[in-house]
């Protein structure tokens, strides 16, 4: 459960001042899929960073399964990210002279996981993304999509209770896309993970049970569940009392 | 990220870019190079020299001399009183000078001296020639006995009273004396033709009488006639160099009571009989630097000059310690030449890496593991830069061994180049501390990376 509470972010000081977030008021559920939708320069990345605890939020609060990441240290933000969350990026960002195999074990490195697991895990999310053949071979070497899902290997090696995807599409044409998208939501639903995605696609941003427009920093709307996010986020947390 | 990971981690991303960072590790190479052989050289030279002391002299004696120009300190600016208790000599110069010498007044004043055990005269004789039986004549030297000489026979034995007219041969005279194995020459007597001084009484009489040679026959035949020859039995053969000293690989080592009659020979008559330019005088429990050191200053103040064996060891090491100061300087002027290009090296991979940096923090890695990531990474070119340059030193110095050694003529068995891997080890340790703190700077700008900022590059 994620809840962003009034959470503004302003950059810059006296004339430069520049308010990329006013007062954000969002709950994401466990397990759910939501889209942040917008124009570039609307807000979406700086609510994701804020809500990833890459960045810092000017005001207000953002509480994961209970923990205020707004009032942790930066060590704890590291340790919660290291164990918690996990990222995918539009640029796939892996690093094209290792193998698939030394790309998806630094997140359990960061992790400090016991090198006992390592290898069955790295193995496991491998073979999730149907890479399981190309362990050993050098990233440079896979397209586009495979890229991707090497990505989302690494991003699910962990076990992450939250995936942050930013524009996962973006650098794929519409049919590898697809494969992209369905895989993301084959495995939100195999592994309950919640998927926040940051994007331009609407047919990927249909396809999540949230969708959340931005604009100039503010959420214009909110569609799909609950029609406000305070509405949702007591729904949720009324169910998750009952359990 | 837990140290190992970090460090397998630094050394992979090395490997991506090897090219920059085998030039990198190239210039620490060049001055670990030079440092790897100047230690050795360094090892080898203290090693030579403390052979040549230990296996030639008594740490307990002193050298005595009277005269002060015999340990190096002769002023040859200014004009030196003529004494007539003294002949003139040449030295190897050819300058003229006087040399004052020990008399047998002064070695009874020395064995008088509070603390001094014993006196022994260092004598080297100067033969006409040596020979035997049929075989042809050389020219030989013959000097004492110094019992803190363990030479290596090969065959015989030296008795623990060395006496009489008995020889330890060298090896090198074998074959030119005509025998086929040490063994042969065991107990067989050599002769030996030594020259009698003309006494000044003599050379009047030859005056007078007018039969002072005119011709080179003459002279020749004179010298026959002045000279005795000796015998010598062999007891033991040598295995060269009886002293790593070179030069003297092929003395002929006699008993001191045998050097000391054989020298009487030849000076007797002359101003030069039974005195020597130097003697060693054993102080009573010498061994131990401190009751030596009042032994020695006792025979300075009866006005002597006097040098243990430790400060001339100390003085040829000093030597050789300041010519490796001045290799040491210019090895370390390379590295640290080499740290600018650790630096450089670092920021570039830094700049390189910026989005991976991003990545890795935005995955939880603490800052802290981030600088210690590129920390390690500037290690591991000092690593490399240390092994590289400290193998191919060496591999060289081992392989070049033999030949300075005869270029040099350092005598067999004596190495210039000697390798310690403790020294080794700790050279590529400290090459590897000076790399770390060279890549403190760019590790410290990827450490402090803000996370979002990396990501957007580019």
């Amino acid at each position: 459960m994620i809840q962003v509470a009034d959470v503004g972010k302003i950059y810059g000081k006296g004339e430069n001042l520049f308010t990329a977030l006013y007062k954000i008021d969002l709950s994401v559920a466990d397990g759910s899929t939501v889209a942040i939708v917008g124009k570039s320069g609307s807000g979406k990345s700086t609510l994701m960073h804020i809500m990833s605890g890459l960045d810092h939020a000017t005001s207000g609060e953002v509480v994961i399964n209970g923990k205020s990441l707004t009032a942790m240290k930066p060590r704890e933000v590291d340790a919660f990210r290291a164990t918690e969350m996990s990222f995918i990026f539009q640029s796939f960002f892996v690093e094209a002279n290792q193998t698939c195999y030394q790309n998806v074990i630094l997140p359990l490195e960061i992790a400090r996981v016991s090198r006992r697991l390592r290898r069955k895990r790295v193995l496991s999310a491998l073979t999730a993304v149907g890479l399981e053949e190309k362990v050993d071979t050098d990233a440079s070497k896979l397209s586009g999509g495979q890229m991707q899902r090497l990505a989302i290997a690494r991003a699910i090696v962990n076990k992450p209770k939250i995936i942050f995807a930013d524009e996962p599409t973006g650098n794929l044409d519409s049919s590898t896309g697809e494969v992209i998208i369905n895989l993301l939501f084959d495995l939100n639903k195999k592994l309950g993970c919640t998927l926040v995605v940051v994007t331009h696609d609407s047919e990927l941003a249909v396809r999540c049970n949230t969708q959340v427009n931005m604009k100039d920093g503010e959420i214009v709307s909110q569609s799909g569940g609950a029609s406000t996010a305070q509405a949702k986020a007591k729904n949720v947390n009324g169910s998750r009392h009952g359990n | 990220m837990v140290t190992r990971d970090i460090i397998r981690r630094s050394g992979r991303s090395l490997k991506s870019a090897k090219g920059r960072t085998i030039l990198t590790a190239l210039a620490i190479a060049v001055g670990t190079f030079a440092l790897t052989l100047t230690l050795a050289a360094s090892n080898g030279a203290t090693a030579f020299v403390n052979k040549i002391i230990t296996e030639n002299f008594d740490p307990a004696e002193l050298f005595v001399a009277a005269d002060e120009t015999l340990f190096g300190q002769a002023n040859s600016t200014k004009p030196r009183v003529y004494d007539p208790s003294f002949g003139t000599t040449s030295t190897n110069a050819g300058t003229t000078t006087q040399i004052k010498r020990i008399t047998e007044a002064d070695i009874k004043k020395l064995s008088g001296t509070e603390g001094v055990e014993k006196v022994r005269e260092d004598i080297s004789v100067a033969t006409r020639y040596i020979t035997r039986e049929g075989e042809k004549k050389f020219v030989g030297t013959i000097a004492a006995y110094n019992p803190a000489q363990k030479p290596e026979l090969l065959a015989g034995a030296t008795p623990a009273d060395f006496d009489g007219s008995n020889v330890i041969l060298p090896e090198g005279f074998l074959q030119s004396l005509g025998f086929a194995s040490p063994q042969d020459a065991i107990g067989i007597q050599l002769m030996v033709s030594i020259s009698k001084s003309l006494s000044p009484a003599q050379l009047q009489a030859q005056l007078k009488s007018g039969t002072l040679p005119q011709t080179p026959e003459q002279s020749s035949a004179q010298a026959d006639n002045n000279a005795v020859t000796e015998e010598l039995k062999v007891i033991a053969v040598s295995k060269k160099p009886i002293t790593s000293r070179p030069g003297t690989e092929l003395y002929l080592i006699v008993p001191l009571s045998e050097a000391r009659r054989l020298n009487d020979i030849t000076s007797e008559g002359t101003a030069n009989y039974r005195k020597y330019n130097f003697v060693l005088v054993k102080a009573e429990d010498g061994s131990d630097p401190a009751k030596l050191k009042i032994v020695q200053q006792r025979i300075k103040d009866l006005g002597y000059q006097a040098r243990s064996v430790k400060e001339t060891q100390e003085f040829l090491t000093n030597i050789i310690g300041v010519l490796q100061g001045i290799v040491a300087g210019f090895g370390l002027i390379a590295i640290i030449a080499s740290v600018f290009g650790i630096i450089n090296t670092m920021y570039i991979s830094v700049l390189q890496r910026t989005r991976e940096i991003g990545l890795m923090k935005a995955l939880g890695m603490r800052n802290r593991d981030v600088g210690r990531l590129f920390r390690f990474e500037a290690a591991w070119i000092g690593f490399l830069g240390g092994a590289i340059g400290s193998a191919v030193g060496v591999v060289l110095g081992i392989a070049l061994n033999p030949w300075i050694t005869t270029k040099l003529g350092l005598g067999e068995g004596n190495k210039l180049l000697i390798f310690m891997p403790l020294q080794v080890f700790i050279l590529i340790v400290v090459l590897m501390v000076i790399s770390i703190l060279a890549g403190w700077l760019p590790s410290r700008k990827a450490s402090r990376l803000d996370p979002i900022e990396a990501l957007r590059t580019e």
